[in-house]
Parts: structure tokens; C-alpha cells; sequence
């Protein structure tokens, strides 16, 4: 199910032709998220979805409410707007309600909806699912694997006269492959591909095949602090671990690794990671051809949030630049992301490595202290000790305290970025460009049999 | 309709279910109310409405769905739903075996006392804001925050086999939290609730009156010195058990993991299909049982989306392992005949599969000692409170659980509240260090969100119940080392 801009822009302007109101927003998000996923080699799960939602926000002066409904025909818009308008009236008044964004804003012209990714339907992913399996059955490993497809259109429109659409086509194609004995687990994958061409599941299949094959009858290493190679997964993941820090209220609230020593003050200007960490929102980044929306509609712009490990820039939403007397930033950190790399390829960096861990994946992360990003994660699907520039066999996964605050002032190498997904799973918009990277004295603290 | 459709395609089997979601939450900030509130809806007021269409076709499962609820749709979406399963064909190595089940012509629903949408908005805005008022009289906290969320979940689910269920689920869900800071330390004291039922849940759980000491015990914990490292005796509460009973006993009986459906995501198990009947998960005190009949229960239903009515059996008995989670497609890989009932979707756009039920740690006999008798029994521990900072491997063998609030033990007393508090777990000898286990009329049933699995990812929300416990010589404090 695709829309147009011509088809939500009737949607939003027959919302906004009913609504009465000081102010009213719509948002529309709608389209097909489809997936087909393997386990033990063989087909699990098939499915097309389609979805589509109109959130419709109204304004009271300082009153407003928020209500939604999947259906748009006449009847059930005019329901949706009416138990909005009761609620909004209903309301106490919130001092920190911001009126919708005026236009115009200027939106960065971003195609990502590629036809080949628009048309990836059931029978392309079949056909990869295949490919995989023939590599998996070769090897003597089972697959289990998932290959999502979203294609989505967001758009937002409010009575200001405001409207912004962007559509998109994204897949990914994420494997892991198990021994039949149990024994070895290996993972590799690509996520948030607008030109779905990039796709090899072969290639992707061979990656995870060998490393189940080679993670094998793991030994136990005792915990301590360890260099480790993360891979760009777990390179993204450890990443994302930083991101909430960069809500300037947070900060300014006194509730963040970013918040300084004194109430009110943040770590902005100061220098907290290693020379080597930059980091920023790359909006449109000809691979990751994301979204031009940023927060409330407006027209995101680049930005960098971290530069040569100085903090250049936090995040304010438009109330609380309003409060502080600051400037908004039109871009959430989320969007567009990119960690600057360097040139160096996973394999310079186990040649340069006296002793030190080779990290597939990591699992299951969760804060421990916000305050300092302490964060607690498992190590998984294939782990490998390196010694004197040589990967020299398969360790069991390691419990691992750590964080960015430490981990980015560690960092002694960067690979190429490559576009992978941020978060625990794969399904919603996540995808930035992340390097490898070789961090010294990683702590690890107990060891788990789990494979 | 849609069956007919699948029939006429050549299917083996189809089913449709419809869903209307109906949420409502609201959250209120210091007295301030919060724009979407979080909770269950994530938004002032949501509805959702529309069908999925589930079927086997050459042995092969395809899944199609829609909010457009015409007829002209279902039948669209039935052969979406073919076709699907058709194009699956070529990379399917085995076919789709479902366990039998009876055909059910029948009306469920969750009996709630006050229906939370008779409650007037203005009535729910002053119950938070009296909650935010009372923790803001306490000086010390930065931000008081307390929410409520209510669904109403309304479902009806037809299949080729002739079952037609409809059901009716409620769903209630409130926090009240406590935020401050001492110099750089800052740490939050949550008390929530949540519970298959209605408005009067809510009242039940009177957040009013936790309000106070929540904001006290928030301002301790940030003025409170590092919890010392080392092996420690645990007393853990109910409210903080059931993340752990959620993600090590719970996560590794579901069948689809120990089968290999979840190892590119949620991950398998470190149990055997082998080890029923023989796994020492536990000391003998070690009682568990999966149940989708208990009253207020967050995974409590009549039936589940493959129309298998709500059941109760043993996991664990005596410390054994002798149950598993299954459902119609898995039960036959343990040679069972019929489903145990676990086959559910969180949405109507999203395809059914296996979800773990209620699962509860049952009460020790008569005469088994309480929270101050266990802590009288203690030289070295700590008391926890409510559920914090949790990873667990993805075999659901080595697990950090950390908590909300947490309090030293020595010789037998309670001293002071204490910070940086996390323990690690191998879980069959955390179980196996347990040395005590609440009598019944301690026992409590907590509900949880956000448990994913699945891929697309789904969301889903379990209950788990227990008394408090005693677990010998845990190590404690790994985390801040």
C-alpha cells in the first residue's frame, strides 16, 4: 500500500477542514511492513501488513489533547476529532504547550523510496531465504533469519498551514547460524538499506556460517578488562548507549551523564570522549536517505552533536529553548546518524592486538547508572581471543559493566561506518552509519556457557 | 468470508481475528500533565481497529493484515495472505503440524467492578496531581511523576475449524515516582502496578497513599553509601521477583526457544526438550506453574488466537523441571497432543505466535517464614525492593538484576538503605540457593510490559506472582566494580 503526497495531503486537509479548534496538528503514518523470517532453516513466519493512523492533536490555548484512529472515512474522522476536542477542553492548562510550527519550513529534498525496494515483496524474500539456506546447508549449520521490509510514509500537517511527507522503502537482511550440536553461533547482517542491491544473503550467509563453525567448543577466559574489536553491531549498540544524554533538559534538569557538577550547568564545550569520536546527525546522507523531518515538523538541518570528543551541541526541544532563552534544534540525534570512522579494516585491527576479544554481538544491554552510562550487556553469537595478532580460537560469552563514558575516551582504532541499526531489534527506523572500533580495557565480569 | 476465500485458495487451515483496542493514559509531571501520558497507548486516547488473516497453505503459514474492515478487504487479505504463504514455498523445508483442538462457540470476559471509562477525566487528573503534590511536599524531590493507563482490548477470532470466540480483556496500569538528587547522585523510587482489570485496580493499589513514603525513601537512596561486593543472602520481594521469575524461569520454558524459532532474536534455552522430568532447576522449595486462568492476571484470557481455552499446569515441582510453554504448532515436538495455550498477538496487525502465560512462583506451606522472619535469619544481605536495571543472556543462563530500592542486612536487622545494588545469577543455582519461600498470605501478583519477543518485534505484558524469598550467598555489587 503506497501513499502519495497527493493521497495524505487530502487525508490531513479533510482533517483539518473539520477540526475546529485554536490550532489543530495532524500526523499520518501509514504503508506495508512485511518480513519473512526462518528458523532451523526453513520458513517460519510470512506476512504482509498494512497499517495506517492519523494522529489528530487540537489546540485550546494552552489546552490540548491528542486522539487517533486507523480508519479514515468521514465518520470515524469526525469521532476522533471530537473526543479530541472534549479532552483538550477538559484539560487543565499546560504551561509547557508549544503551538504548532508555522511554515514554511525547508525541507532537504530526500528520495527514499527506491522502486526496487518498494517492489520487495514475498517472492524476493523467498528467493533469499533460499540462497541462505543452500549456504547453510553446505556449511552443515541451521539459519535462523529475518528479513524486514518497511514501506512507510510520515507526514505531518497542522492549521498554520504547515505540511511535511516523506516516504520511504528500507530492508534488511539479519542471519544467525547455529552447529546442530549447540556448540557454535556466529551472526551477520545489514539493516535500513534504502538500495536494496546491497543485499547478498550469500555473502551474509557465508559470514555467519563460518562464525558458528569457528565459535565452536568455546573456552572460558577469566573476567577482567580486555581490548575488544566490536564489530559494527555491537559498535552501534554500545553507540546508541549515549544518545539520551544528549537531551539538553535532562542535562539541564540535573538527571544525565551530561548534567554538570553544579544544578542547572552540562558538559557542553567540555571535552569527555577521545580525540578519534565525532559524531552527528548527517541529514541527507546520500546512503541513509532519511528522513528531512525533524521534531514538530521542523526542517532538520545537520548537526553535530560531539566533536573530536568535545560536546558541541545538546539537544533543546522548542519549550525548552523557549524556557532557557536558547535556540531550538531542528534535529532529533536519532536522526541521520553517522560516528566518523577511520581506515581501518577488522583485520588491521586483530593484527595490531597483543592480546584481546574479537566481539560479534552484543545482547541485551540495559543501564545500570544513567549518570555515568554504566551500562551492563551480555557478549554473543561468536566471541574470539587474539593474541599476538592472531585470532586463536573460540571464548564463551562474557557479562560485560561498561559504557561509553569510558569506552569512547578508549577507542585506539575506527573502521569504515557501514550502515547498521541502533537498537535491540530491527523493525522501526534505527539505522546509522557505524564504524568497527578497537576499545582498550573493556570490562568484562563473569562468564556465561550460553551459546 | 475469509474463510471461505482461504478455502476456496486451497488452504489447510485459516483463521481470522478482529481486534478493537480501545487506551487511555495520562500522566502528570511535577502537577503538570505530560502530553501522552506513556502506559499502554503511549497516547492521550487511542483506538485501534482491524483484522488479520492467518492460514496454511501447502504446509506453509502466511499472515496479511488491515485496518479497512470491508468485505471487499478481507477478501483482498485473505489472498495476500495466500500468496504469501505460495511464495514461502520455495525456502520451506517442513510442513506446518497443529496440535487438535475442539471447535468453541463461546463469549469470555474479564469481570472488572468499575469500568475506567466511566471515570471522569478531571476525577483521574486530581487522584495524580494529590499523588505529584504529596511527594513534592518532600523538599528534596526534584520531580514527582504519576501516571495511570487503562485498555480495553475486545477480540473475536473465527476459525476453518470451526471455533468463533469472542473476548473481552481489561487492562489497568498506574506509577507513582520519586526522583532526587544528592550532590551528583540521583535515583528514582518507582511504585507501580498493573493488572488485568478496571478502575477499581487502580484504587486498590492507592497510590495516594504511597506517595509519601516513596518520595522518603527516594531521598535515602540518594544519600545512601555503595552496597559492599561480595556473596550476601537476599531477601527479594515480590515485586521484584517477578522480573526474575520472567526472565529465568519464564523465558527459558517457551518451547519456540528451545526449538531455535527465536536465535536471530529473543534467543534460545539453556533447557532441553530432554531435560523435563529430570532438570534440577531449583531447591525442592522451588514450585512454579504457568496459569492463563488467574483473576486479574496480565496474560489471563478465555482462549488464546489459536482458539485453545486458558489452562493451568506445573513447570517446576519440587525443584524438577517436569513442563513447557506450547502452543498447536510446538506441542508436537514434545510429543504432546494437545496445546497448552500460549499462541497470542499483541495487535490485530500482528501474526499470533508463542507468548509465555502468567507464570508464578507458588507460596511455601503454612508456617513458612515471613519477610521478618527471613530477616532475622540473615547475618550478611540485603532486602530488594521493586524491579530495576535486568540483562540476561540469550539462553536465560546468566542474568544482573538490579532493583528500585534496596536495604542492608546484619545479624538479623534492617540498617540503612544502600545504593549500587545488582546481583548476578546462574539460574539454576540461584534456585538452588533458595532457602525460603513466603507462606500464601504473602504472596503478590505483579504485572510487567514490555516483554519482546518475536520478529517484527511484539510486545507483550505477563504477570508474575511469588511470596518473598530467601536465596543464600548471591554475589552482589559486580556491576560498580
Amino acid at each position: 500500500m503506497s501513499y502519495s503526497r497527493e493521497d495524505v495531503k487530502a487525508i490531513t486537509d479533510n482533517v483539518l477542514n473539520m477540526a475546529k479548534a485554536d490550532a489543530v496538528e495532524v500526523r499520518f503514518s501509514g504503508g506495508e511492513r512485511s518480513a519473512t523470517r526462518y528458523a532451523n532453516s526453513t520458513i517460519t513466519a510470512n506476512l504482509v501488513e498494512h497499517d495506517q493512523e492519523v494522529l489528530i492533536t487540537v489546540y485550546y490555548g494552552q489546552k490540548s489533547a491528542t486522539t487517533s484512529t486507523h480508519q479514515f472515512d468521514d465518520t470515524s474522522l469526525k469521532s476522533a476529532i471530537e473526543q479530541a476536542q472534549e479532552l483538550a477542553k477538559r484539560r487543565p492548562d499546560n504551561p509547557e504547550l508549544m503551538p504548532p510550527v508555522a511554515p514554511p519550513q525547508d525541507y532537504l529534498p530526500i528520495d527514499g523510496a527506491l522502486q526496487a525496494a518498494v517492489d520487495f515483496g514475498p517472492a524476493e524474500r523467498a528467493r533469499l531465504v533460499k540462497q541462505s539456506v543452500d549456504v547453510c546447508e553446505k556449511k552443515g549449520v541451521l539459519g535462523a533469519g529475518y528479513i524486514p521490509k518497511l514501506h512507510w510514509t510520515d507526514a505531518l500537517a497542522n492549521s498554520a498551514g504547515l505540511f511535511a511527507y516523506y516516504r520511504y522503502a528500507e530492508a534488511s537482511f539479519i542471519l544467525t547460524c547455529r552447529t546442530p550440536d549447540g556448540t557454535g553461533s556466529g551472526w551477520a547482517g545489514t539493516t535500513g538499506l534504502k538500495d536494496v542491491s546491497r543485499i547478498d544473503a550469500a555473502a551474509i550467509s557465508e559470514i555467519a556460517a563460518d562464525k558458528a563453525l569457528k565459535s565452536r567448543r568455546p573456552r572460558a577466559l577469566e573476567p577482567g578488562n580486555y581490548t575488544v574489536i566490536l564489530e559494527p553491531r555491537p559498535a552501534a549498540r554500545f553507540l546508541s548507549l549515549m544518545l539520551f544524554s544528549l537531551n539538553a533538559r535532562a542535562a539541564e534538569e540535573g538527571r544525565s551523564f551530561m548534567s554538570g557538577a553544579e544544578r542547572g550547568a552540562t558538559k557542553l564545550g567540555q571535552k569527555i570522549f577521545g580525540d578519534n569520536v565525532t559524531i552527528r546527525s548527517d541529514v541527507g546522507n546520500t546512503v541513509l536517505r532519511q528522513t528531512p523531518i525533524g521534531p514538530d515538523g521542523l526542517g532538520a538541518r545537520p548537526i553535530t552533536w560531539i566533536e573530536k570528543g568535545v560536546v558541541k551541541n545538546l539537544f533543546y526541544d522548542r519549550y525548552w529553548a523557549q524556557k532557557q532563552q536558547k535556540p531550538f534544534t531542528p534535529t532529533n540525534p536519532q536522526q541521520s546518524l553517522v560516528m566518523d570512522g577511520g581506515t581501518a579494516t577488522v583485520e588491521q585491527m586483530v593484527k595490531s592486538t597483543r592480546r584481546g576479544l574479537l566481539v560479534t554481538f552484543f545482547w541485551y544491554i540495559r543501564p545500570v547508572d544513567q549518570m555515568t552510562l554504566l551500562n551492563t550487556g551480555m557478549t554473543r553469537d561468536g566471541m574470539f581471543l587474539i593474541e599476538n595478532g592472531e585470532i586463536v580460537g573460540p571464548v564463551q560469552n562474557f557479562r560485560w559493566n561498561d559504557g561509553p563514558a569510558r569506552g569512547f575516551n578508549n577507542i585506539t582504532m575506527l573502521g569504515t561506518p557501514v550502515p547498521m541499526h541502533i537498537g535491540e531489534a530491527y523493525d522501526n527506523p534505527g539505522t546509522a552509519l557505524v564504524p568497527a572500533m578497537k576499545i582498550e580495557d573493556f570490562k568484562m565480569t563473569s562468564i556465561s556457557p550460553a551459546v | 468470508m475469509a474463510l471461505g476465500e482461504a478455502k476456496r485458495l486451497g488452504c489447510s487451515y485459516a483463521d481470522i481475528r478482529f481486534t478493537r483496542n480501545r487506551a487511555q493514559s495520562i500522566g502528570v509531571r511535577n502537577g503538570l500533565i505530560l502530553r501522552g501520558g506513556g502506559g499502554f497507548g503511549g497516547g492521550d486516547a487511542t483506538e485501534t481497529y482491524g483484522f488479520g488473516v492467518r492460514v496454511i497453505h501447502g504446509g506453509v503459514w502466511g499472515f496479511a493484515s488491515s485496518p479497512l474492515v470491508t468485505p471487499a478487504e478481507i477478501t483482498r487479505v485473505a489472498s495476500v495472505a495466500v500468496d504469501v504463504a505460495r511464495a514461502s514455498a520455495v525456502a520451506t523445508k517442513r510442513d506446518v503440524q497443529l496440535a487438535p483442538v475442539p471447535a468453541y462457540d463461546q463469549f469470555w470476559q474479564v469481570e472488572i467492578e468499575k469500568d475506567p471509562w466511566s471515570v471522569p477525566l478531571e476525577e483521574k487528573v486530581e487522584h495524580l496531581r494529590s499523588v505529584t503534590s504529596t511527594m513534592q511536599k518532600n523538599a528534596s524531590v526534584l520531580f514527582a511523576v504519576a501516571s495511570m493507563s487503562f485498555e480495553h482490548e475486545w477480540k473475536y477470532l473465527a476459525t476453518s475449524e470451526g471455533s468463533f470466540i469472542e473476548q473481552v480483556c481489561h487492562f489497568a496500569d498506574c506509577v507513582a515516582e520519586a526522583t532526587a538528587r544528592t550532590g551528583t547522585q540521583v535515583k528514582t523510587r518507582s511504585f507501580e502496578r498493573l493488572g488485568g482489570a478496571g478502575y477499581e485496580f487502580l484504587l486498590k493499589a492507592d497510590l495516594p497513599g504511597q506517595a509519601e513514603r516513596i518520595a522518603a525513601e527516594a531521598v535515602e537512596h540518594s544519600m545512601a553509601k555503595p552496597v559492599e561486593r561480595g556473596l550476601k543472602d537476599l531477601v527479594l520481594m515480590p515485586s521484584h521477583l517477578a522480573l526474575t521469575i520472567h526472565e529465568i524461569v519464564a523465558h527459558a520454558t517457551e518451547l519456540d526457544r528451545i526449538a531455535g524459532y527465536e536465535a536471530n532474536y529473543a534467543g534460545t534455552s539453556f533447557v532441553k526438550i530432554a531435560d523435563v522430568g529430570k532438570l534440577k532447576y531449583g531447591s525442592k522449595l522451588f514450585n512454579v506453574t504457568a496459569d492463563r486462568t488467574f483473576p486479574t492476571g496480565m496474560a489471563t484470557v478465555g482462549f488464546d488466537d489459536d482458539g485453545v481455552k486458558a489452562q493451568k499446569w506445573p513447570l517446576v515441582k519440587d525443584g524438577i523441571l517436569v513442563g513447557l510453554q506450547t502452543n498447536r504448532e510446538t506441542a508436537h515436538l514434545v510429543g504432546e497432543k494437545e496445546s497448552r495455550g500460549c499462541t497470542f498477538a499483541n495487535h490485530w496487525r500482528n501474526y499470533p505466535f508463542l507468548r509465555m502465560p502468567n507464570v508464578q512462583l507458588e507460596a511455601g506451606p503454612k508456617g513458612s517464614p515471613n519477610v521478618d522472619q527471613m530477616i532475622a535469619d540473615v547475618k550478611d544481605g540485603v532486602l530488594v525492593d521493586g524491579m530495576g536495571s535486568f540483562s540476561i543472556d540469550q539462553q536465560r543462563y546468566n542474568g544482573q538484576f538490579g532493583g528500585d530500592a534496596f536495604w542492608e542486612i546484619k545479624n538479623g536487622k534492617k540498617t540503612r538503605m544502600v545504593s549500587d545494588f545488582t546481583y548476578n545469577a546462574i539460574t539454576t543455582d540461584f534456585w538452588a540457593n533458595l532457602d525460603a519461600v513466603g507462606p500464601q498470605e504473602t504472596w503478590e501478583h505483579h504485572g510487567l510490559t514490555g516483554d519482546a519477543k518475536g520478529q517484527p518485534v511484539q510486545s507483550n505484558h505477563p504477570s508474575h506472582g511469588s511470596a518473598p524469598c530467601l536465596i543464600r550467598k548471591i554475589m552482589v555489587g559486580a556491576a560498580y566494580a
